[in-house]
């Protein structure tokens, strides 16, 4: 992801009045998460697994914090089980900002069939779990994006999920 | 210890503005019955009571919140300890009720090898205790609620010998979430941080 | 013997310093001990060894309950600890978390942490003598570059061959009777 991309995603964040930023590190949203860290406005945390961090995330959420959780497809698939408790079950308005592995344009370099994989399960998985998501790969349009999904998160009260790719992610 | 007198123990020394998350077993139906005011998350399901209960406390910063967990629940995901390690919220308290079973289904590691104090101290939890009677197990309420966390308490307590209903309707799915959150709302530090900002710049 | 790797440099290292036996490669988070586990139970007569990492282990610690209650002989278990993601932050085990006693927590008695070549040479002879469960948490450096190794041996589906014709080929597979 480039400056230009998390300095969007972040200012946008800023805007939101989202100050929770949650994450177990992984690298195409790596220097996203770094920035997030080292801006004093956010409250960085990391954690030792999706699932446990996605029922943190709910926690704060309808605690009243606004918050974020920063994955990628396979954090959300470790997390399937919270997801469901927490989106289904629940409503937890959390922004979940996943990094979309696998997608087109990949060309980072890990092994063809986890592409696959994660290509063919990411949709499907939310669809499975009901969990509104929009793929985000235009620059031009980022922005605009992270606002809806942010006021649709509030609004639904319920998890919501960007699935970042492109010209965005790469 | 009867897990009914643990949490009977506890309901007076829990003041009406700390928050308190069950997990699924006993806890809820005891817990609901025995908690009538406050902010209280009933029924989550394995592996996401202390972890949700985690996030509260990023919600809550200055009230004490209390996760009452179940053995079987926190072994699903163990790595919850892990993260509060972390976090280190000075406002977190677990008690996580020990009875070495899945309901009615047979014993947990607990009862064979498993140490789950030792699992948080691990994990970097450094207020850790493991009680067997109700004098220890008041100490460490008492001390886990008077200074600063997290705490990480180990309750050993009997199977339950009857399953009680409790009531569902107010203790599980989208009418606890909902009664929870009115609560959450009419709690006075509810987004106390969020309302700083908007007026400070 | 039989050998088990998570992501990380691990898969590419142990490539090159053992390519042929049954070696399953590149398990994603948390995924590295439990496999390893299962498949102590499908070769109960001889050493499995997983070569797993910090943060892989820490996806999934209950992984360590299981092992301890399975309890299997024959089971060795690295972390290569180098209290890193990758290339990313710091993990855990550079704050607070000390794998090895969680391990001990979770019922594991040989649970131990090495910090040098001949504690981790010392630890790991015994293990291998040794009836198990043992788990050896080694505390490396962070890795310097990255290494590549031939990924049709070592990802997906083409690596999941090679173990299964090396796990067929085995004098002890239980399989296909």
């Amino acid at each position: 992801m480039d400056k230009q991309s998390v300095q969007v995603i972040i200012e946008t964040l800023k805007e939101e009045g989202i100050d929770l930023a949650v994450t177990l590190p992984e690298e195409p949203t790596f220097s996203l998460t770094e920035a997030m860290r080292e801006d004093p406005f956010f409250q960085a945390v990391t954690v030792a697994g999706e699932g446990n961090g996605l029922a943190f995330c709910a926690g704060a959420a309808l605690g009243g914090r606004r918050v974020v959780f920063v994955t990628g497809i396979a954090g959300l698939l470790v997390g399937t089980w919270a997801l469901s408790q927490m989106g289904m079950v629940y409503g937890a308005p959390i922004l979940i900002l996943a990094s979309y592995r696998g997608d087109f344009g990949d060309h980072s370099g890990i092994p063809g069939s986890q592409l696959l994989m994660f290509k063919q399960v990411a949709e499907p998985l939310l669809g499975a779990l009901r969990v509104p998501y929009r793929i985000v790969n235009q620059k031009a349009t980022l922005k605009r994006m992270i606002q809806e999904g942010s006021f649709a998160c509030q609004d639904y009260s319920h998890p919501i999920v960007l699935l970042l790719s492109g010209e965005v992610l790469w | 210890m009867k897990r009914f007198d643990c949490l009977r123990l506890l309901a007076p020394m829990v003041d009406p503005y700390m928050l308190t998350v069950t997990s699924l077993s006993s806890n809820t139906a005891f817990w609901s019955d025995l908690r009538r005011e406050g902010a209280n998350f009933f029924g989550c399901n394995m592996g996401l009571c202390i972890p949700f209960a985690l996030g509260l406390t990023a919600a809550f910063p200055k009230r004490k919140v209390i996760a009452l967990d179940s053995d079987g629940s926190l072994m699903v995901d163990s790595s919850s300890l892990i993260t509060v390690a972390d976090v280190n919220p000075p406002n977190f308290v677990a008690i996580v009720m020990d009875n070495g079973s899945y309901a009615r289904m047979g014993s947990t590691f607990t009862t064979r090898k498993t140490d789950l104090e030792k699992i948080a101290q691990g994990a970097g939890i450094a207020n850790t205790a493991t009680v067997r009677s109700e004098e220890a197990l008041s100490a460490a309420i008492e001390h886990a609620l008077a200074t600063s966390g997290p705490h990480f308490i180990v309750a050993k307590v009997e199977p339950d010998r009857v399953r009680v209903k409790g009531d569902p309707h107010r203790t599980h799915g989208r009418f606890m979430r909902e009664c929870f959150v009115d609560a959450v709302r009419r709690h006075p530090d509810y987004q106390s941080g969020k309302k700083e900002r908007l007026t400070g710049s | 013997m039989l050998a088990v790797t998570s992501l990380s440099i691990n898969a590419p290292f142990w490539f090159n310093v053992r390519p042929q036996g049954p070696n399953f490669f590149a398990l994603n988070m948390g995924l590295c001990l439990p496999f390893a586990l299962g498949l102590s139970v499908a070769f109960p007569k001889r050493k499995v060894i997983a070569i797993d990492s910090d943060g892989s282990l820490m996806n999934d610690s209950s992984s360590l309950i299981t092992v301890a209650d399975v309890n299997p002989a024959n089971l060795v278990a690295f972390v290569m600890d180098n209290g890193s993601y990758a290339f990313m932050s710091s993990t855990f085990t550079t704050r607070k978390t000390d794998l090895a006693k969680m391990a001990q927590g979770a019922g594991i008695a040989n649970a131990s942490t090495v910090k040098t070549l001949e504690e981790f040479s010392a630890a790991a002879k015994q293990a291998m003598e040794s009836a198990g469960p043992t788990l050896i948490v080694a505390k490396v450096e962070r890795d310097a570059g990255r290494v590549s190794a031939d990924r049709s041996r070592t990802s997906g589906r083409p690596m999941r061959e090679w173990f299964m014709d090396a796990v067929r080929r085995h004098p002890d597979y239980q399989g296909g009777r």
